[in-house]
């Protein structure tokens, strides 16, 4: 049966980890709250850096769930596949690097690099080596009826396990929920009234 | 502290949209294009070469030189000095 195995949430102002509630923004310092989580964990990845925020949210979610559910890193690096969605696509990079060349008269490479959403799929694979299908879909809202209809075809096939996620990252608002999807007894059902929930109630606690 | 390797390091973080890093974040011999360091690839090269030209007036051409002058904010610092005192 597929079962969600773990999930993660970032908003605004918290990141919640299967329900419970790791760290909360402090508006008191000077660093980003990206930057905030990194630090809090300990994660050493000097890349993280130079990401944009989109790549910085799948980074941080992804290493959250890997931490909680290190069984994930036990299958083939092209069983595990990446699959990605969310609203606004890559808008606020696509924005900056308008910005790089209009403003400073040098259309900036590093920026550029990030002018697509599915980057992060990138990212995140670079990282965990893994190499398996992925896809990122770019829809008006989040839709579990995509995730489980994509998750299902993709674990029909050679993949074993699906990290899923829904990376909406814009000025003023972080709608983050990423999850691993694997084939368990026991464990949340990956149902569409689940995912609504947990997307819900994810942050609350 | 050096003051070239303090606005070296501001203008790496200027060019390279490194927002999230403070000039403390990063140390003098901290190897730029290395994992364990700032973690930089090729692109980031050419937003280096165009820095040094940016803000130095110093075109590299070279691409042996390249490699040595940007190990580090030490190295950087150091090829610069040779270069204007040339």
């Amino acid at each position: 049966m597929s079962v969600i195995t773990a999930y993660c949430r970032l908003t605004e102002d918290v990141c919640a980890v299967n329900g419970e509630v790791k760290l909360r923004r402090n508006v008191a310092l000077e660093d980003s709250w990206f930057k905030q989580i990194y630090r809090h964990f300990d994660f050493s990845y000097p890349k993280f850096y130079k990401m944009d925020k989109l790549s910085q949210a799948g980074f941080l979610a992804s290493e959250l769930l890997r931490k909680i559910n290190p069984g994930i890193m036990g299958y083939g690096d092209d069983e595990i596949a990446l699959l990605f969605a969310n609203r606004s696509s890559s808008a606020e990079t696509d924005q900056r690097f308008k910005d790089s060349y209009t403003s400073n008269s040098a259309p900036s490479p590093s920026t550029f690099v990030y002018t697509l959403p599915n980057i992060v799929i990138g990212e995140i694979a670079i990282r965990n080596k893994w190499y398996g299908e992925n896809m990122f879909a770019v829809l008006p809202k989040f839709a579990p009826d995509f995730y489980k209809n994509y998750a299902q075809i993709l674990t029909s096939s050679d993949s074993k396990a699906v990290l899923c996620g829904w990376l909406e990252v814009t000025a003023g608002n972080t709608d983050v929920f990423l999850f691993t999807v694997e084939e368990k007894e026991g464990g949340t059902e990956f149902s569409e009234e689940n995912l609504f929930r947990l997307l819900e109630t994810a942050a609350t606690h | 502290m050096d003051s070239l390797k303090e606005d070296l390091k501001k203008q790496i973080i200027e060019q390279l949209n490194l927002e999230d890093l403070t000039v403390a974040d990063i140390a003098d011999d901290a190897l730029l294009f290395n994992d364990q360091g700032l973690g930089l690839d090729s692109i980031d090269a050419l937003e280096l070469i165009v820095l040094l030209e940016k803000y130095h007036g110093i075109q590299l051409t070279n691409p042996e030189e390249g490699k040595e002058a940007f190990r580090s904010i030490d190295t950087m610092a150091e090829y610069i000095r040779k270069r204007k005192a040339a």
